[in-house]
């Protein structure tokens, strides 16, 4: 996934014709230990958790019980379950369908936005990423307030027509609702191939009487075809990973999915059944593998398609005209207000009320209570100020971890790079809840991490690791922006690739730095399952706290909770925007 | 000589009396403030739990407030609990001094498999005995089991007086109910799976219920406050085998919303305490212990909501006013190995299946 941001004559000689130009980096002066200790170091943080729950999976019992014996039984119960492959069934459908939704919107977006004059593009450019900075936990509650079987939208919606014309509750609107959020997803990947795509074949065809849509159809679609797969592929991942939607939407009706499927070996033989839930989670790595396999050949295949136009140009854009700008801003403006305006305006109306739907008049409901109780509750009050200090702080320190891992993964081509890109992956295609849980253990039993476990720097350490394949690709395409004539001429005047790195890259690189700093602080603000098991007295976090709260029930704190982290967000990305973040590449 | 052993005989008598009354009395005063000494030089007590923050606040207030002790207090959840309890043994890492849980089922085999140690608090005394497990176990609050429903769509005097009214009245109104009924889902919920279970070792018509739930089309929730949520808002009519207690509090603040209790059944759980083996505050985890038992700190847990097991806790509901706010058929869940009777894998996995199949799932 790094590369697909690469400058696309440099990828495509580097793969290509790599024996020609630039000759092979010597062995010496490469930094090549350093890339070896900090991505072993890397390996070492993401395949410890990793590896306990292979093991796990292979025991009959809890790894730390004397009971536990090496054995299938596991294996065995779950591929002879029912329910399994009922929720396998039901995930490929959930993941497929909205693959389906999410990559023609994604791609249409990053074709208009990226490749036309489309008026508010700096304004368009952040929106459209916004549904991605809501955790899915959030995204569902905020559906069932708007447009659930009463959700106010639903109630005026039957006032009008007489029924509701839809149902959320259902695994067609939870595909939806997938879909639509997973749009962002799809077009970060397609907008940065379609950046870097010159436009001069797009020139040619719109002066030979092509229009736009003939352009995008049969131009740039084909060039950006493999990007387009590769997202479709990272997105079937999403897809199977997902928690928050299947919980919230699906759980009531009895549709699972493989997470929510994880989630009830918890309770379903009393005492929870981790090797039941490694096995799982192993079946999600083996789904996983072949993906990264995949995503890897398209992108060797998405240099040499990119390299057909020769050097980049300026990108030239294409003229909507009056009428496709108003098409065009009418379909995003549609968009964003299913995604954004829906499930954000409930999330608001939920944490002002204490109750709502039929027969109650929201007005009469209003009131600050739901807020006034967070204050009374000092966990609550720490949870707050701890996620405000991991996103904030350790935001920062992991953006220094992702450049350190970045200039390890800079301009290399060795086995050591094919590690990282699968390494990177794996930790994303575990759910949150499992991997959480694995870090928990990890603090518990690795003698010399014991006193990490009651702080903050074991969520720390799960949040980097966890927040490892979105935050390594921002760098990586910052990184990717130094010409490589810099670093080569700073090389051949005698400078060692450190020197080079300090004195050329990084200076480089620090406006984008800042940008990424705020993007991976809203990651960890997002982020819930993780927590679960990892916070405790003290390192309470707000997305956990949630998780937490939702096994009693407690709505009004949720919601409050829900709409703090959502204004947090915010904050985090006018941040952004003031830093200049450069999300797209 | 009669005499003087008639006096001798009466000075014994009295002297005996004596000792009776203050021989069990004054150790366990000595001990008391033994035990305050030492908890105090402890300092912190660290508390691994599944009652909200929210719910206990008044109690942890008071406590520190008493004793000047702070409170680690972690709500990690039924599951979390358990899992860090064990965990933790096993890693030689022990932190929690006392788990205080409502997933009584799960709290039994902590006890069952050596997670607890015994005391014998003074104050166990006070508490019923169905709430005393061998000194090792204590049930803290009785919180009773019931039906929440959505005023608008159903009136107080249509609801069933009696378990087996509401099995008539979710057959005879199957239309009018289709979709809309709501209860726990005992697969995903270790609550619900105590709420459900624990009816299906009191009463033989438990199925009936189930499978009248089924051909109504119920839909299943994790948690109380789900339920809630949907009740109110009127997607659903009625939710079944929800906390009452909580819904005592709801109904106060919810339009729409009211709570009811058969009659003849209400069956109540306990959240449940015990002191953890090996605690690296084993005296402020016994003055917690003692504490959560006495009448203070029971009035201090009725007052944030959660009925006290205690006659004598005032500022919330207790045994006694719960019981006639439920109509008098308040029936306890007991504190004993009764409740590892669904531990056991294989009928544990039987009573889903029958519980899927009366679902129709």
């Amino acid at each position: 996934m790094n590369v697909q941001t690469q400058n696309p004559a440099l990828a495509a000689v580097g793969v290509a014709h790599a024996h020609h130009y630039p000759a092979k980096m010597p062995v010496v002066g490469n930094a090549r230990l350093y890339r070896i200790v900090v991505i072993g170091l890397l390996a070492l943080a993401v395949l410890t958790p990793v590896g306990l729950i292979i093991y796990q999976s292979f025991l009959t019992g809890p790894f730390f019980s004397p009971r536990a014996a090496l054995g299938l039984d596991a294996y065995a119960y779950v591929f002879t379950d029912r329910n399994f492959y009922k929720a396998l069934g039901t995930t490929a459908v959930f993941a497929f369908g909205m693959v389906a939704i999410a990559v023609p919107l994604g791609g249409l977006l990053a074709f208009l936005i990226t490749r036309t004059d489309i008026r508010y593009k700096r304004l368009l450019e952040i929106l459209v990423l916004v549904p991605m900075f809501i955790s899915s936990i959030v995204l569902a509650f905020g559906y069932t307030v708007s447009v659930g079987p009463t959700g106010f939208l639903s109630l005026a919606m039957r006032d009008l027509i007489g029924i509701v014309p839809w149902n959320i509750y259902s695994l067609t609107g939870m595909i939806v609702i997938a879909g639509l959020s997973h749009v962002p997803h799809v077009h970060l990947y397609v907008s940065s191939a379609m950046r870097s795509l010159p436009s001069d074949l797009e020139e040619a065809a719109r002066t030979s009487g092509a229009n736009i849509w003939q352009v995008s159809r049969d131009v740039t679609l084909p060039m950006v075809l493999p990007s387009i797969v590769f997202a479709a592929s990272l997105n079937v991942l999403l897809g199977f990973e997902t928690f928050g939607i299947p919980l919230v939407l699906g759980d009531p009706n009895g549709i699972m999915v493989l997470t929510t499927y994880i989630y009830k070996l918890t309770t379903l033989f009393g005492t929870p059944t981790y090797q039941l839930m490694a096995v799982v989670a192993v079946v999600l790595l083996l789904i996983t593998l072949p993906l990264v396999w995949m995503q890897r050949r398209l992108l060797r295949n998405a240099r040499r398609y990119a390299a057909l136009g020769g050097k980049g140009s300026r990108v030239a854009t294409l003229k909507l005209g009056r009428n496709g700008q108003l098409v065009a801003l009418g379909v995003i403006g549609l968009w964003l207000f299913v995604s954004v305006v829906l499930p954000i305006g409930g999330i608001t109306v939920r944490a002002f009320v204490d109750a709502w739907g039929e027969g109650v008049n929201l007005l009469d409901q209003l009131t600050l209570a739901n807020f006034a109780r967070l204050t009374e509750v000092p966990s609550l009050v720490r949870g707050m100020i701890n996620t405000v200090i991991l996103s904030v702080v350790g935001g920062a320190v992991a953006v220094g971890i992702y450049l350190l891992v970045g200039l390890a993964g800079h301009r290399n081509h060795g086995l050591s790079n094919t590690v990282l890109d699968y390494i990177v992956l794996l930790p994303r295609a575990l759910p949150g809840l499992v991997i959480g849980l694995a870090f928990f253990w990890v603090f518990l039993f690795v003698p010399f991490l014991t006193p990490l476990r009651p702080t903050l720097f074991s969520l720390f350490i799960a949040y980097v690791v966890v927040g490892l394949s979105y935050g390594l690709r921002l760098l990586q395409g910052t990184l990717i922006q130094v010409a490589p004539e810099l670093e080569e001429s700073a090389r051949t005047t005698g400078a060692t690739i450190g020197r080079t790195w300090r004195d050329i890259v990084i200076p480089i690189v620090r406006p984008g730095l800042a940008g990424a700093w705020a993007l991976i602080m809203i990651i960890f603000l997002r982020e819930y399952a993780t927590g679960v098991y990892l916070m405790g007295a003290g390192t309470e976090v707000i997305g956990s706290l949630m998780v937490s709260l939702l096994t009693t029930g407690a709505m009004n704190t949720i919601a409050a909770l829900a709409l703090i982290s959502i204004v947090l967000t915010g904050a985090g990305l006018a941040l952004a925007l003031r830093l200049g973040a450069r999300i797209h590449d | 000589m009669m005499n003087s052993n008639i006096r001798y005989a009466r000075q014994l008598a009295s002297f005996t009396a004596l000792v009776a009354v203050t021989l069990p009395l004054s150790p366990v005063l000595a001990q008391d403030a033994a035990l305050i000494d030492a908890a105090k030089k402890e300092g912190t007590v660290s508390v691994y739990t599944s009652t909200d923050a929210e719910q206990s606040q008044k109690l942890q207030d008071a406590f520190t407030k008493k004793y000047g002790i702070a409170i680690a207090y972690n709500d990690v959840g039924t599951n979390g609990a358990y899992n860090q309890v064990i965990s933790e043994a096993a890693a030689g890492q022990v932190t929690a001094d006392v788990v205080w849980s409502s997933a009584m089922d799960l709290q039994m085999t902590l006890v069952k498999d050596g997670y607890a140690q015994e005391y014998a608090s003074p104050e166990a005394a006070n508490i019923p005995a169905w709430a005393n497990y061998k000194n090792i176990l204590f049930g803290t609050t009785v919180e009773p089991i019931g039906v929440i429903y959505n005023t608008k769509a159903l009136t107080e005097d249509r609801l069933p007086k009696t378990y087996a009214d509401m099995i008539t009245f979710l057959k005879n109104n199957k239309t009018e109910l289709q979709g809309k009924v709501a209860t726990f889902d005992p697969e995903k919920s270790g609550s619900g799976f105590l709420h459900h279970s624990n009816d299906a070792r009191q009463r033989k018509d438990f199925w009936d219920l189930a499978k009248a739930m089924g051909d109504d089309g119920a839909k299943i929730y994790s948690s109380s406050g789900g339920m809630k949520e949907t009740v109110v808002s009127g997607e659903n009519v009625i939710a079944i085998n929800i906390i009452g207690s909580y819904a005592l509090d709801w109904v106060k603040e919810s339009p729409n919303l009211g709570v009811h209790f058969a009659s003849d059944y209400t069956p109540a759980f306990s959240r449940l305490a015990l002191v953890a083996n090996n605690a690296p505050h084993p005296n402020a985890a016994k003055l917690f212990v003692d504490f959560l038992l006495s009448q203070e700190g029971q009035s201090a847990l009725a007052e944030g909501g959660l009925p006290a097991v205690r006659k004598d806790a005032t500022g919330g509901l207790n045994i006694d006013t719960l019981s006639k706010r439920v109509g008098g058929g308040l029936k306890p869940i007991a504190v004993d190995e009764g409740l590892l009777e669904y531990m056991e894998p294989t009928k544990r996995v039987q009573f889903l299946n029958d519980w899927k199949a009366a679902l129709g799932r």
